[in-house]
């Protein structure tokens, strides 16, 4: 599945290149489809919602509509958990769900062609190999390019009642 | 050009369905001994509304059922058949014969063939019944639609419309389809028509005599025609009189004589003879070709003169005659012979002559013709009146929801003007207030638009009714009150199985057998109340019976027999709730109706699913009656925040019985997990909810806080808060649309301070207390 995929994405994304969002997550930086990204805006305090996940901080008003919020940061053990009025959070519009992603900081927006995005080499941990489409080295930074929608609507992030697996 | 037709599938989907349910209630109405000749054609319409639509879109099947149904229908209008309850019985049969089709269409279910060859066989069968010889059926219905409805014909105008018809119009049954319409509403007359095999762009002009408006029909016309290749022309002149049409129409198939004379004698006040005399008429007319038209013209005013009216009646032969002299082609015309010559080259008659005299004409004709008149004319009026947009429920929803932002704005800004205390300008907070106001009224009017009278639900009882208790073989009134209460449309939507199961229920167990009531002493006929009123933020419906009432020991026995924990000593309110418990039933035996003990259960369900509630109250041998209490609206909910920890919750306020401060000493536990309160003497479960929610409550010592006592569904709980804050209307969202479902939280809100506050799921609550009472015991 993985490898029909990329192979898929090689073939359509040789000569156009897409955009990518980049954020940190403590000393790594990762990439995201920007087409996912609705809007980039401050943290403020959620509401609580009960018996939820660590990571699931609770859920805000945006403009009427209820969004949850997810800080990667704790999912992922990365970096120093502190909210401060840099603290960022990316609104992504993924299947149709307005989700929130706790980052440290958005850094970039990039344009990498598939040429750039190499195969991630397998590992386990916290973070699956799944969720990675690949790795790109930008100067002297590498970038974890993330398939954010599967992340957010894989049932390791308890977002979605029924996550597709 | 070609269309996708599917894009209007859905609308006449509606419409139909509309249009048959609108059939159905006039049938319930109908008194079948004197039926009322307006609901006749009332039904009539509805039915021939549907054949038209659906043979435009290419549903035979219904189109062809509809069409017999439409000929019986005819008929009986007519007089030609008198009305019996088993045509009755046949068209309701057909009219769900004619859902399922439409069902079946949406991809729901299957039509029952056979049921559809039965019917069309037994509605062919009454049609042929014992009436005169038939005529060739859709001539004969456009003549006498005429007829019927010459007397209404105050408001006719006269539509002279030109288009050319697409390709595909053209060649199919588009065409017929159009002018089928168009004869529906009033008198049609083609003038000219393409030659049939000719090539090249069609051109038809028609003459239409009706007393509806060019709305009405331009949609089906523009339809048909080539993109804008369309005209319609209003000759105002022509005052939809009887006495007008006499010049012009010598010889056109939509407008039949009776039409001439009967113009003439509407002044006479003397209408049987003149109906007689118009058969005369009739006679003179019809074999003449147009030719001889201005000699019959004298005739039938020499069958006129000794009348009253004939002075009005000269004074339009004036006129009459008027039109015709100054005409160049007629000469023509008579030469020809062709009735049809005459209208090509005549431009919008100018005759403004000739509307004072239709209005002479039309007064004392109104007060002649007396009561069906007034009928239709005031049908006609309503019809004209009553115009509405269909708009797609998102977009109220958009509209409901951008108010429902404006509002929590306006709160924010209330706020922050109030913080700002004297330092706020004068202007500002007279601006807010303002504001205030109207966000107010703007939110009032726009959750009205999804409001909706309950008559909708209401008006498909007497059917329910009248059919079970045929088939229970019990004498049964369904009286309905309050059918005007409006609620939003998502709930009527979501009340109407509840409803039906709880009037199926009181027909089968409540209402006795005939013999049964007159022993009991009470009459044969057993009475079910349908009633709907407001209480409070509350829409009430009840569903009352005069029948056996519940029988509490039964009850009881059943409820031990399947193992529920009962006791002689619970109230009448908790037993009768028994019967909501999935699978009781006290029948004796199960019958088709009901008795499997399923449904009650599912009636509760979708009630609280819906933020209400139901209620029982019953005498044993005098009646039962069910009271389900539902919010107003699904999207606003009057809500009480409470404070736990550093978070807000709101609390539906109509679970809410009470709250107090526990004493030290009330609370008690039971084997050191599960607390209770004492509250006057009764023992109730304690849900604490900052224990519940893992959250830091700001008081380690119950008798700092609140509890609250909540009723849900019959069961009280005492819920463990910080702190009460206050009372709010919350605007009702989902949590479910960007996240999950989140146990003991039916939804969430925004505060004034922008803030979101979740909403408690109280029956969630109140079981999570039984389940840890049960732990414990």
């Amino acid at each position: 599945m993985e490898v029909m995929m990329q192979g898929a994405a090689a073939g359509e994304d040789d000569l156009v290149a897409s955009e990518f969002l980049t954020f940190t997550l403590g000393s790594e930086e990762y990439a995201i489809d920007i087409l996912k990204v609705q809007e980039i805006r401050g943290y403020e305090t959620p509401t609580l919602i009960a018996n939820a996940p660590p990571f699931i901080k609770g859920v805000i008003n945006l403009r009427g509509i209820i969004v949850p919020i997810v800080d990667l940061r704790i999912k992922f053990n990365l970096g120093k958990v502190e909210y401060t009025p840099f603290t960022v959070v990316i609104i992504l519009n993924i299947a149709g769900r307005v989700i929130g992603a706790v980052v440290d900081s958005v850094s970039d927006v990039l344009s990498l062609t598939s040429a750039q995005v190499r195969q991630a080499p397998d590992f386990s941990g916290s973070f699956d190999t799944k969720y990675i489409l690949g790795l790109a080295s930008i100067d002297q930074r590498m970038l974890i390019v993330t398939d954010i929608e599967r992340l957010m609507t894989s049932a390791d992030m308890e977002l979605i009642e029924a996550a597709a697996e | 050009m070609s269309i996708d037709m599917s894009q209007f599938y859905q609308v006449f989907f509606e419409e139909s369905e509309e249009h048959l349910a609108a059939m159905e209630s006039l049938l319930l109405e109908l008194d079948v001994g004197d039926p009322d000749l307006e609901q006749l054609n009332a039904i009539f319409r509805a039915a021939h509304s549907i054949k038209g639509s659906a043979g435009t879109f290419g549903f035979t099947d219904l189109a062809e059922t509809t069409h017999i149904l439409e000929n019986l229908l005819d008929r009986i209008r007519k007089m030609e058949l008198p009305l019996r309850a088993d045509m009755v019985d046949a068209f309701l049969q057909a009219g769900d014969v004619l859902r399922s089709m439409l069902d079946a269409h949406q991809g729901r279910g299957a039509v029952d063939q056979m049921a559809v060859i039965a019917i069309c066989d037994r509605l062919r069968q009454l049609s042929s019944g014992n009436a005169a010889p038939s005529l060739p059926v859709p001539a004969q219905a456009a003549e006498d639609e005429v007829a019927v409805r010459i007397p209404e014909d105050t408001g006719r105008r006269l539509f002279d419309i030109q288009f050319v018809p697409t390709d595909i119009a053209a060649n199919g049954v588009g065409i017929e389809n159009l002018l089928d319409e168009l004869r529906s509403l009033g008198d049609l007359e083609i003038v000219s028509r393409p030659a049939p095999g000719e090539t090249g762009p069609a051109y038809w002009d028609l003459r239409l005599l009706t007393d509806q408006s060019r709305e009405v029909f331009a949609d089906q016309i523009d339809f048909i025609a080539e993109n804008g290749a369309w005209r319609i022309v209003e000759d105002k002149a022509v005052a939809a009189d009887g006495t007008t049409a006499f010049g012009f129409f010598p010889d056109c198939p939509g407008v039949p004589d009776e039409l001439r004379g009967y113009g003439f004698f509407r002044g006479s006040g003397q209408r049987n003879e003149a109906a007689k005399e118009e058969d005369d008429a009739y006679g003179f007319f019809e074999p003449l070709p147009a030719v001889a038209a201005a000699p019959v013209e004298d005739d039938s005013f020499g069958f006129f003169e000794p009348l009253p009216a004939s002075p009005v009646a000269s004074e339009t032969k004036d006129d009459g005659y008027g039109f015709f002299e100054p005409l160049p082609s007629a000469p023509a015309v008579i030469e020809e012979g062709e009735g049809f010559g005459f209208f090509v080259p005549i431009p919008p008659p100018p005759v403004p002559a000739e509307v004072p005299v239709a209005s002479v004409v039309a007064e004392p004709a109104q007060v002649a013709l007396g009561k069906p008149t007034e009928r239709q004319a005031k049908t006609a009026v309503a019809a004209s009146g009553d115009s509405s947009i269909r708009v797609s429920i998102e977009k109220v929803d958009q509209l409901i929801n951008l108010v429902g932002e404006l509002v929590i704005t306006q709160a924010m800004l209330l706020q922050t003007s109030a913080q700002m205390q004297e330092t706020a300008p004068e202007r500002l907070l007279n601006g807010l207030a303002q504001l205030e106001r109207n966000t107010r009224d703007l939110q009032e009017s726009v959750m009205s638009i999804r409001m909706m009278p309950i008559s909708f639900v209401f008006s498909r009882f007497p059917r329910v009714v009248r059919d079970l208790s045929a088939k229970l073989g019990k004498q049964v009134e369904l009286k309905t009150l309050g059918e005007t209460t409006e609620l939003d449309k998502s709930l009527i939507e979501r009340i109407t199985d509840p409803l039906t199961h709880l009037i199926r229920n009181s027909l089968d167990h409540g209402i006795e057998s005939p013999e049964k009531r007159v022993a009991a002493g009470k009459s044969p006929t057993g009475t079910i109340t349908l009633k709907a009123y407001h209480q409070g933020g509350n829409i009430v419906i009840e569903v009352g019976d005069d029948g056996a009432g519940l029988p509490r020991e039964k009850i009881l026995q059943k409820a031990r027999e399947r193992g529920l924990p009962v006791s002689e000593q619970m109230t009448d309110q908790e037993v009768f709730h028994l019967i909501f418990e999935a699978g009781f039933s006290t029948a004796d035996q199960v019958t088709d109706v009901s008795g499997r003990g399923v449904g009650m259960d599912v009636v509760r369900r979708n009630i609280q699913s819906m933020g209400g509630r139901v209620e029982i109250d019953s005498m044993f041998g005098i009646g039962t009656r069910m009271t389900v209490r539902l919010p107003l609206t699904l999207a606003i909910l009057d809500g009480m925040s409470v404070a736990v920890g550093d978070q807000i919750y709101i609390l539906p306020l109509s679970y809410v019985l009470e709250s107090l401060q526990p004493m030290p000493g009330d609370i008690k536990t039971l084997s050191n997990q599960a607390r209770v309160v004492q509250v006057r003497g009764e023992y109730l479960p304690v849900v604490v909810l900052h224990e519940m929610f893992r959250l830091k409550s700001a008081w380690n010592d119950f008798t700092q806080g609140i509890m609250v006592v909540l009723d849900a569904d019959g069961a009280r709980v005492a819920l463990f808060v910080d702190a009460l804050l206050g009372q709010h209307q919350v605007v009702i969202k989902s949590l479910e649309a960007n996240y999950r479902k989140v146990p003991g939280i039916s939804g969430a809100t925004i505060m004034g301070d922008g803030h979101v506050a979740l909403i408690l799921d109280v029956s969630a609550i109140a079981g999570m207390a039984r389940t840890n009472m049960q732990k414990a015991g």
